[in-house]
């Protein structure tokens, strides 16, 4: 049976939650490691989908955090607003007229592990047309199983951003692991669940101690304490004096600075923290930091505080530029008689030597006579 | 005990970035060089607080205590907690619901938080009288 998959990634099928971070959906954004579009893509890829093709409502902001890997793996089309569900149609039909005999349409606007075998058993056993997937509460979860015979139902649930259906729909009742993602904190909540082995989500990287994992290219001072259970990301960077733990997760290319705590926490992808915060039930990412605690999200727009982190090709550019400048601005410099700002005198040294008034050259009983003498 | 100096309750800016925060501070600078002052800052309506702020904050609280006085905040948004948290500034401040809260505190011998009894010691009023005579 050849069985197609249309990945939907849009704004959240919940009219009230917030707008994606920059026009990232969640679903691009890194847990442990992986997007969940490549986890759903590889989950659907084990379980023998034929073709895949993932339509977003993206901007081009969303690209560096699409994996080129997965670009292999499946057709991305990006698809602005109202295109989104225009492509999706087009995307049935072709699936349909090249052969297929079922099509998959799942909207990433909730993670769920869900037994795709069964679920096609179950739409087959009922001879459906078009069967969705009910979470525990039984709403629907945003997976639907559609008979590529069946184009008019389709079209029409596309249409309806599936939403509404034209027939019937046949509910499939899933008792697995899901959550919606409709805002950053859910991120979180679905680290939270990995970290405790609720999910299938296992963190990418080595297990370099019970309960830590670290990615390729992380780097770690010796400084810093790394607690379990954590997660460092690739090219993830902890300073001195840093403090990762209790289910702490640190995306790719993140910066966490001198003396900073992070405690059951998730700093998103090019995230730069600044030196001696204290970021605790919280997530961190596109200049905002959302508050589990206070159930409320505030943008940052202090780089001291959070900053973004280049990406590479970026910051080797950066680099050069300054290499560049650094000779004119300094003969600049020069040219104004600006010096070089003094060095700040060490506490210690300060101290220890005797203050200018008593130097050796005005030792203090000569000044006192000199001021004893001038006052007579 | 009661207290006969005045409570200046004082409005922060909703934005407490570089300029707003220098603007604040010297607008508040005769309230801080008075003898003893006693202020509460109702940070209700801050919606942005960066750096510059949580330094004119620090720097308020310095020169208060460097003259006997006290700061204590009051109605802090939620946008101003966030970055009072992460930057640990909260732990500096007597923090209330509201400005006369605040406003009450200052005729308390002791402030809210000291009265507090950590974990499940029974409350003062509720322990037994120390019969012994021997004072601490």
């Amino acid at each position: 049976m050849d069985v197609r998959a249309i990945l939907l990634l849009g704004p959240s099928a919940d009219p009230t939650a917030p707008p994606a971070p920059e026009g990232v959906p969640l679903a691009l954004l890194d847990v442990l490691g992986r997007p969940l579009l490549t986890r759903v893509a590889d989950q659907l890829k084990a379980f023998g989908v034929s073709q895949l093709a993932a339509v977003a409502d993206v901007g081009p902001s969303a690209t560096p955090f699409v994996p080129p890997a997965l670009r292999q793996n499946l057709t991305w089309l990006p698809a602005p607003g109202a295109a989104l569900w225009r492509t999706a149609q087009e995307l049935f039909s072709k699936f349909a007229h090249n052969g297929a005999d079922l099509v998959l349409a799942l909207r990433l606007s909730a993670y769920y592990e869900l037994d795709y075998e069964r679920l096609i058993q179950f739409h087959l056993d009922r001879n459906a047309r078009v069967t969705a997937a009910t979470d525990g509460a039984g709403a629907i979860l945003g997976a639907f199983v559609i008979s590529a015979s069946r184009r008019n139902d389709a079209a029409f649930l596309l249409r309806h951003s599936l939403l509404k259906s034209r027939t019937p729909l046949v509910l499939y009742p899933f008792s697995g692991y899901s959550r919606r993602l409709t805002a950053l904190a859910d991120l979180r909540q679905l680290a939270v669940d990995a970290f405790c082995g609720r999910s299938q989500i296992t963190p990418q990287g080595e297990a370099i101690k019970p309960g830590v994992w670290v990615a390729p290219g992380a780097r770690i001072h010796r400084g810093a304490r790394v607690l379990s259970p954590a997660f460092i990301g690739r090219y993830a960077r902890v300073r001195a004096g840093a403090l990762i733990t209790r289910c702490a997760a640190l995306e790719h290319h993140t910066e966490v600075g001198r003396g900073t705590v992070v405690e059951d926490a998730t700093v998103l992808p090019y995230t730069k923290l600044g030196n001696a915060l204290d970021v605790a039930h919280a997530v961190v990412g596109f200049g905002k930091v959302a508050s589990l605690r206070r159930g409320v999200e505030v943008e940052i727009s202090d780089s001291k505080l959070v900053g973004s982190v280049l990406s590479a090709p970026l910051r080797a550019w950066q680099q050069m530029l300054s290499l560049l400048a650094y000779l004119p601005l300094e003969f600049a410099r020069g040219l104004l008689g600006r010096s070089a700002p003094s060095e700040t005198p060490s506490f210690p040294l300060a101290v220890s030597s005797p203050a200018r008034a008593l130097s050796a050259t005005d030792s203090l009983p000569a000044a006192t006579d000199r001021a004893v003498s001038n006052f007579r | 005990m009661e207290s006969s100096r005045p409570v200046v309750i004082k409005h922060t800016p909703e934005r407490l970035d570089f300029r707003q925060a220098r603007n604040f501070w010297r607008e508040i600078q005769p309230l801080i060089t008075s003898d003893r002052p006693q202020l509460v800052f109702d940070m209700s309506s801050v919606k942005h607080l960066d750096m510059a702020g949580v330094d004119m904050l620090l720097q308020c609280i310095t020169e208060v205590m460097k003259r006997d006085g006290d700061l204590k905040l009051a109605a802090v948004s939620p946008e101003a907690w966030v970055i009072l948290e992460i930057t640990h500034t909260d732990r500096f401040f007597e923090i209330y619901e509201t400005p006369s809260d605040a406003m009450r505190s200052f005729s308390r011998f002791l402030p809210e938080a000291m009265r507090r009894q950590p974990f499940n010691t029974p409350p003062a009023d509720s322990r037994p009288e120390d019969k012994s005579g021997v004072a601490a």
